[in-house]
């Protein structure tokens, strides 16, 4: 199976990589301004997060757009990516009330592919200054922590799926249990 | 899967020997990451591998001999430079980390150019690992803080760089590093600019010289306390001179004196950290000795945040 992560230059893109190395997976990091036609091949996306700042620097995000429009596997946006996802589909991002750094909790509040088999509240890592004020159509909350409310989404009916928190540092709990779950979407879709 | 070292060893000692065509220097602190590559790199080029250690006067103690008598048992053509006055007095009037990292970082290359001269080297070898160049940033990626040894490089510099350990993190390079019987492979981790990074605000030989000494004890306490398994070893844990004076009272006379912090972090790849939770007879230990047997010290306090939003060292 082949797992790209769009470089959207997060502190954690690279670990990124590194989680799915792990789990024995065909990866490689890629510029976000690689066309689309590169991507014939790949089973899945992870668009990871960044220095961009959503909804001020949206051109920053490169072909990140092209690739939710065009590429028809499953897309996992972690951080920055996740609130373009949020942005590019009609819904809203903007600078959080709260924005989060380290330690926090999420609870999943709606079971999820995403979420199989773990509890339904863990502790996570967070790096972020904007967040999801308004999803976009045809997508569902799944969790939150007590200062953000949408850490994760996704859309009910395409394999997308948008973490506010970063599932790939060491530090937050069932990190390679969620990208595992998130390849057994791209092994189904496939 | 996990990290497999002998399929790595095997992949980067054949890709150093394809990327070295004549003769390198190896830029070696004596640490795990740049260690490990003398290794590894020696390997690949025998004798065509020299391994420069500076001594930029801000090493930790005793750091210069221990790490002559690593590179010795380990059979890797090796030279220490002294270098301390240099180093000083580029520093001097400095207190900007990012200025800092940067003098260091050139000063560094400006040593390895003209060793690498007289050894007839064409390539550097560095022990350069991923955080070095996330955290360096470029492109997209914001400057986190310049590491020496990839944003502190000159944009002219001659030498071409070969980098083995580039797309690995800690943890990796110590399983590398034991396979590889480097004694080192455990040894907590120690930034290239030093102690120059652990005193905020002007670098002078009497201030690296505080910091030099309240680091040993706080080594000594902690490894200590870990060997009667009263805490599990830290990931990193030192001491950083602060630019600020508390008063204090000393044998019924009032002191004006320096504040140490303590900084203990617990972490896996240094992407993240969270505070160790050090028992506090150990931290009273602690220190009792610094402001007893370092001198102008009166304060010490612990630094508990996590990484982010911090980064580990303090600068």
């Amino acid at each position: 199976m082949r797992v790209y992560v769009v470089d959207n230059g997060g502190q954690w893109t690279h670990r990124e990589w590194r989680v799915l190395k792990y789990l024995g997976v065909d990866t490689k990091i890629v510029p976000n301004d690689s066309p689309v036609s590169d991507l014939k091949e790949v089973d899945g996306l992870v668009l990871s997060g960044g220095a961009p700042r959503v909804g001020i620097d949206p051109e920053k995000m490169g072909k990140n757009g092209d690739y939710i429009d065009a590429f028809s596997g499953p897309i996992l946006g972690i951080c920055a990516g996740h609130q373009f996802m949020a942005t590019h589909l009609g819904g809203a991002a903007a600078p959080a009330k709260v924005p989060e750094f380290g330690k926090s909790v999420v609870k999943v509040h709606q079971p999820d592919v995403l979420f199989e088999g773990l509890p339904d509240q863990f502790e996570v890592w967070e790096s972020h200054n904007d967040e999801v004020t308004m999803l976009p159509p045809g997508f569902t909350a799944l969790a939150s922590s007590p200062n953000c409310s949408v850490q994760a989404m996704r859309h009910r009916d395409r394999p997308l799926f948008g973490l506010q928190f970063h599932p790939e540092v060491e530090h937050t709990q069932f990190g390679p249990e969620i990208f595992r779950n998130f390849l057994r979407v791209c092994e189904n879709s496939s | 899967m996990t990290f497999d070292a002998k399929a790595f060893i095997a992949e980067q000692v054949e890709a150093v020997r394809k990327g070295v065509s004549g003769k390198a220097i190896i830029a070696c602190s004596g640490g795990v990451d740049s260690t490990t590559a003398a290794v590894l790199a020696s390997r690949s080029l025998g004798d065509r591998l020299l391994a420069v250690y500076v001594d930029t006067g801000l090493m930790r103690k005793d750091e210069t001999n221990d790490v002559a008598r690593t590179l010795k048992e380990l059979k890797v053509n090796h030279r220490i430079l002294r270098a301390e006055d240099e180093f000083f007095a580029a520093l001097r009037g400095i207190s900007d980390p990012e200025k800092k990292r940067i003098i260091i970082g050139n000063k560094f290359i400006e040593l390895f150019e003209r060793e690498a001269k007289t050894f007839g080297a064409d390539s550097l070898v560095q022990g350069t690992i991923a955080p070095d160049w996330i955290e360096s940033g470029g492109q997209l990626r914001d400057r986190i803080k310049t590491h020496h040894n990839v944003a502190g490089l000159p944009a002219n510099m001659k030498l071409k760089l070969v980098e083995p350990l580039r797309d690995i993190y800690k943890d990796e390079v110590r399983a590398l590093a034991r396979a590889l019987g480097v004694r080192v492979a455990e040894r907590q981790p120690f930034p290239g600019p030093g102690l120059a990074v652990r005193v905020v605000g002007e670098v002078t030989p009497d201030r690296v010289g505080l910091v030099r000494e309240a680091s040993a004890i706080v080594e000594h306490e902690i490894e200590a306390a870990a060997k009667e398994k009263r805490l599990t070893l830290p990931w990193q844990y030192f001491a950083v001179l602060l630019p600020v004076q508390t008063v204090g009272v000393h044998g019924d006379l009032r002191v004006y004196g320096q504040t140490i912090a303590v900084r203990a972090v617990d972490s896996i790849d240094g992407m993240t950290a969270v505070f160790s939770k050090i028992p506090l007879d150990v931290m009273d230990r602690i220190s009792t000795r610094i402001t007893n047997e370092v001198p102008g010290v009166n304060r010490v306090v612990y630094d508990v945040s996590n990484k982010p939003p911090a980064t580990i060292e303090w600068e």
